[in-house]
C-alpha cells in the first residue's frame, strides 16, 4: 500500500536523486527503479540517516546557490556524503558499494552493506549507459546496424545498415 | 557397472567440435551417443534466459559470469587467476590466462565469434619461417572445409574484404551472410589509419582497419537460412522447431552471452541433428578411456553420471561404440588421455600447449565515436598476421573494440566510480563529464602468436582431484622471447596507430583491471588469455612428432579420434574455432566413409 506520506517521501527521494545525478525526475521515474533504490537505502542504513539525508535535501536553498549548498551540506558532510555518493553510483550503475570502513566504524555497520549489483533490472537501468549515449551491455539493444550510425554529435554519414 | 547399448560412435563433449561431428554422422544414419559433462541448462529458452539474468545481476561481469559450473564438472575461471585458487593447478612461471565452459554447448556459449581462416603460411611455419612445425595439411586441403564450416556455424563477411596475405576463395564463393556492418568507430579509425606504413625488421607493411568474419547473424545471401535461438524442452521429446535466426541486435555482450542467440553456439548445431539417431546424455563426465592393451583399440568410455549439479554424488557407467571421439576441449581431451594412462607417442599428450596471450591498449578519441554500442568488435587490423618477420618474432592481430574500456578497465562502472568517489563530481557536472568522455573510449586487443614448446603442458597429479575424483589440469606455461618480442612490436604499432588517429593513449596497466605481468628487455607487459587453448594433442605426418594424424585419428588407437584446437601443430594468429570446425567436418567425412561401409 502506498499512502500519501510514502508518495511524498518518494518524491523527495527522486528530487534528491535528480540533484545528485543530473538527470530530471521524469527520467529517473522512467527507469522504474526509484522505489527499489529507496528501499535499498532503507534496508542498508539506520533509519535516522535516510531521514537526515532527506531533510538536508529539503532544507537546501532554491536558486543559484543550491548546488554549492548541496556540496557543502550533503556531499561534504562526513556522515551524509558517503551515502550520497553511493546513491549516485546506485543510479548510474545499479550497484551498491560497501561504505568506507571509517564510515562503518563511526556510524554503524550493517550486514546488508555489501558491494553488489542490486538486481538484473537495476543493472539494465543504469544511467551510465544513457550518459554515454549507449545501452546496457546485454540489454536494450539499439537494433541491427545501429552501431554503424554516428553518434548524435557526428550526424550520420555514409552508413551501411544493409537492406532492411 | 552398467553398460550402455553400443552406438556407432561415442562422442565426449557437446561443444562445437562434437556437435558438428554428431550432426554429420546422424545425417548419414549412424547412431551417436554424446556424453556431456555439464548440465543441459542452455537447451531451453527459459533456462537460457535465466543464464542471461544471472549475467545482468552479476557484480563481476566476467566471461564466466552467466555460466556457473556444476560441482561434478568444474571449469577454469579467469577471476581465480590472481590468487591461483581456481580449477587449474598453475605451476607457472607464467599463469595461463584463459577459460572454457563445461555446459551443453561448450565454450561457444561465451565466445566472441571471430571466425578468421588461417593464412596459407600458418600451415608451414617450419618450411616458410624456420620456426615451429608444419601441419600435415595445407590451406588448399582445408579450404573446402572452411567453406562448409562457414555455412555450418553461420559466418557473416564479404569475400572482398578477406582476400589478403595469400587467403584465396574459389571463383564465385562468398560467405553465407553479408558482413556485419562495421561500427562508426571502425570507420573513424579507418579514415585515419588506412594505408599507414609499419616497419617490422626490413619489411614495410601498410595496415588498414578491416571488417572481420563473425559468427553472428546478419543479412543472408542466396537463400541461406540463419539458425535462431534453440529451444529443446525435453531430453527425447520434440524440440520446438528452430526459428529463422534473428539478426544481431547490437547487444554488445557476445562474450559472455548473446541475449538473442544471433551469435553461433554449438547448441544450434545439436538442435539441427537428426534426433532419431542422436542420444545426448548430459551431466555425464567421461573419466577413463578403456583400451585393449594388445591392439590399442578403445573398448569403452567410463563416465560418471550425476543427478544434482550441486553435489558430487554420482554413478559410474560405461559407454561403448565402434569408434570414439574426444571433443571435450584441448585441455580436457589431454587430461582424459593422461588419466587413462595414455601418454601418446613419446609422451606427447598434453604438451605444446599454446594460447594467444593478448595485451590491451586503450585511449581517448578526439571526438565522440559512439563507444559502448554494437558487437564488442566488428573490425581488426590483420596485415601483421604474416610476413618474413615471423622468422624472428611472433605475428599479431588487433581487434578494434566497440565496447570502450570495459575489458581493459571495467568502465563504464569504474569511470563512474572514479568521477563520483575520487573526483567528487555530481549533478550536471558529473553527467556532462561522463557524456564527454565515455563515448570517446577506444580499445585495441593485441593478440600475439605463440609457438609450440614441449615444456608448456597440461599434466595430472594424483594429489589434485576434483570433487568427482577426476584429475584437475596441472598447467606449466611460459611465454618465450619469440612471443615477448611480438608483444613489444605489437605495442609499438598500437602506439603509432593511436598517434596517427589523434587518440590520447591512456594505456596504463596500473589503472586497468588486474592481469599477470611478463618482462622483456626492461619493458613490462600485462597479458590476458584469449581462450585459444591449442596444441595438446597435435597432428602430424608421423608419430615421431605428433599424437594424431591429419584425420585426427590417434596413431596408437585406430578407433579413437581427438578433435578440437588441441590438434593444431601451430596456431598462427587466427582465433581457432573456424579451423577446428573445418577439421571436425573433414574427420566426419572420413568417419562416414568408414562406418557406412
Ligand atoms: C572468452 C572467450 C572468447 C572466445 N572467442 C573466440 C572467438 O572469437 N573466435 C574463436 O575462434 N574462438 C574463440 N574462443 C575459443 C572457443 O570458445 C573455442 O575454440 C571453442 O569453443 C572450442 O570448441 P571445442 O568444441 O573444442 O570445446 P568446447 O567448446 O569447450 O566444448 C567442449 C565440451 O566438452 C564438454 N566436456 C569437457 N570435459 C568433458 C568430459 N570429461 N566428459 C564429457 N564432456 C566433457 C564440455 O562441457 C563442453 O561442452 C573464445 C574463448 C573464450 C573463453
Ligand atoms: S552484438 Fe549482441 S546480438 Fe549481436 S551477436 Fe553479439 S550479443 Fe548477439
Amino acid at each position: 500500500m502506498t499512502g500519501p506520506a510514502d508518495t511524498s517521501r518518494l518524491d523527495g527521494f527522486v528530487g534528491l536523486s535528480a540533484l545528485l545525478t543530473g538527470f530530471a525526475p521524469v527520467q529517473l521515474l522512467g527507469t522504474g527503479m526509484a522505489a527499489a533504490y529507496l528501499a535499498v537505502l532503507d534496508a542498508v542504513l539506520p533509519e535516522d540517516i535516510v531521514g537526515d539525508l532527506m531533510s538536508a535535501y529539503r532544507q537546501l536553498p532554491r536558486g543559484p546557490e543550491r548546488e554549492r549548498a548541496a556540496e557543502a551540506e550533503i556531499l561534504g558532510d562526513p556522515r551524509l556524503g558517503p551515502v550520497a555518493r553511493n546513491l549516485i553510483v546506485l543510479w548510474y550503475c545499479g550497484a551498491w558499494t560497501q561504505l568506507p570502513a571509517a564510515w562503518r566504524a563511526a556510524f554503524g555497520a550493517s550486514p546488508l552493506d555489501t558491494s553488489r549489483v542490486v538486481s538484473a533490472a537495476a543493472y539494465q537501468a543504469g544511467l551510465q549507459w544513457l550518459a554515454a549515449g549507449a545501452h546496457a551491455a546485454g540489454a536494450n539493444p539499439q537494433g541491427y546496424g545501429a552501431w554503424a550510425i554516428g553518434p548524435k554529435s557526428a550526424g550520420s554519414s555514409g552508413l551501411e545498415r544493409g537492406g532492411a | 557397472m552398467t553398460k550402455d547399448a553400443a552406438f556407432d560412435t561415442v562422442i565426449v563433449g557437446a561443444g562445437v567440435a562434437g556437435a558438428l561431428i554428431a550432426k554429420h554422422l546422424t545425417d548419414a544414419g549412424l547412431t551417436v551417443l554424446v556424453l556431456e559433462a555439464g548440465p543441459g541448462t542452455s537447451r531451453g529458452l527459459d533456462d537460457y534466459t535465466r543464464h542471461l539474468e544471472r549475467f545482468h545481476a552479476a557484480s563481476a561481469k566476467s566471461p564466466e559470469s552467466p555460466w556457473p559450473p556444476a560441482v561434478g564438472a568444474p571449469q577454469p575461471d579467469t577471476t581465480a587467476l590472481r590468487d591461483n585458487d581456481g580449477y587449474f593447478v598453475q605451476r607457472g612461471p607464467n599463469p595461463y590466462g584463459s577459460s572454457y565452459t563445461r555446459l551443453w554447448g561448450g565454450s561457444t556459449l561465451h565466445w566472441l565469434g571471430v571466425s578468421l581462416r588461417m593464412l596459407p603460411e600458418d600451415f608451414r611455419m617450419r618450411s616458410r619461417h624456420g620456426v615451429g612445425r608444419d601441419w600435415p595439411l595445407d590451406y588448399t586441403a582445408l579450404a573446402p572445409y572452411y567453406g562448409r564450416a562457414e555455412r555450418e556455424i553461420g559466418v557473416s563477411a564479404d569475400v572482398a574484404d578477406q582476400s589478403y596475405l595469400g587467403v584465396t576463395f574459389p571463383e564465385g564463393y562468398d560467405y553465407p551472410m553479408r558482413r556485419v556492418p562495421p561500427s562508426y568507430a571502425d570507420r573513424v579509425l579507418a579514415a585515419a589509419v588506412d594505408g599507414m606504413p609499419v616497419t617490422l625488421g626490413d619489411e614495410e607493411i601498410a595496415i588498414r582497419v578491416r571488417s572481420y568474419p563473425a559468427a553472428r547473424n546478419s543479412i543472408p545471401r542466396d537463400g541461406y537460412r540463419p539458425a535462431g535461438a534453440v529451444d529443446i524442452r525435453t531430453d527425447d521429446g520434440p524440440s520446438v522447431p528452430p526459428r529463422q535466426g534473428e539478426r544481431c541486435q547490437g547487444n554488445t555482450s557476445c562474450t559472455p552471452i548473446c541475449p538473442v542467440q544471433a551469435k553461433y553456439h554449438a547448441g544450434k548445431t545439436l538442435a539441427q541433428a537428426d534426433r532419431r539417431f542422436l542420444t545426448v546424455r548430459v551431466q555425464a563426465v567421461a573419466s577413463r578411456i578403456l583400451v585393449d592393451p594388445a591392439s590399442g583399440a578403445v573398448r569403452g568410455i567410463e563416465y560418471k553420471r550425476y543427478d544434482d549439479p550441486a553435489t558430487a554424488a554420482h554413478t559410474t557407467r560405461i559407454a561403448t561404440g565402434r569408434t570414439y571421439i574426444l571433443a571435450a576441449h584441448a585441455v580436457e581431451n589431454a587430461k582424459l588421455m593422461l588419466a587413462s594412462g595414455l601418454e601418446g607417442p613419446r609422451g606427447q599428450v598434453g604438451r605444446t600447449l599454446m594460447d594467444h596471450p593478448a595485451l590491451y591498449a586503450w585511449g581517448l578519441a578526439p571526438l565522440d565515436i559512439g563507444a559502448y554500442r554494437g558487437p564488442q568488435s566488428t573490425s581488426g587490423i590483420e596485415d601483421l598476421r604474416g610476413g618474413a618477420f615471423r622468422a624472428r618474432h611472433a605475428a599479431f592481430r588487433f581487434d578494434v573494440g566497440n565496447d570502450g574500456w570495459r575489458a581493459s578497465t571495467g568502465a563504464p562502472d569504474t569511470a563512474v566510480s572514479d568521477a563520483v568517489m575520487a573526483r567528487n563530481l555530481f549533478g550536471p557536472a558529473l553527467r556532462a563529464q561522463l557524456g564527454a568522455t565515455l563515448p570517446r573510449h577506444v580499445r585495441l586487443s593485441l593478440a600475439v602468436e605463440q609457438l609450440p614448446d614441449p615444456d608448456n603442458r597440461v599434466s595430472i597429479d594424483p594429489a589434485c582431484l576434483d570433487p568427482l575424483g577426476n584429475p584437475r589440469p596441472v598447467i606449466d606455461y611460459r611465454i618465450d622471447d619469440y612471443t615477448l618480442a611480438g608483444m613489444a612490436a605489437a605495442s609499438d604499432v598500437a602506439r603509432a596507430v593511436f598517434r596517427r588517429a589523434g587518440v590520447t593513449d591512456c594505456t596504463d596497466p596500473s589503472k586497468g583491471s588486474w592481469f599477470p605481468s611478463v618482462f622483456y628487455r626492461g619493458r613490462e607487459f600485462r597479458y590476458h588469455g584469449m581462450g585459444h587453448f591449442a596444441g595438446t594433442h597435435a597432428m602430424g605426418a608421423d608419430p615421431a612428432g605428433s599424437v594424431i594424424d591429419a584425420d585426427q585419428r590417434a596413431w596408437e588407437h585406430r578407433n579413437l579420434f581427438l578433435v578440437g584446437s588441441g590438434s593444431f601443430p601451430t596456431m598462427g594468429t587466427s582465433n581457432p574455432t573456424l579451423t577446428l570446425a573445418a577439421l571436425a567436418l573433414r574427420t566426419a567425412d572420413r568417419l562416414v566413409e568408414e562406418l557406412a561401409r
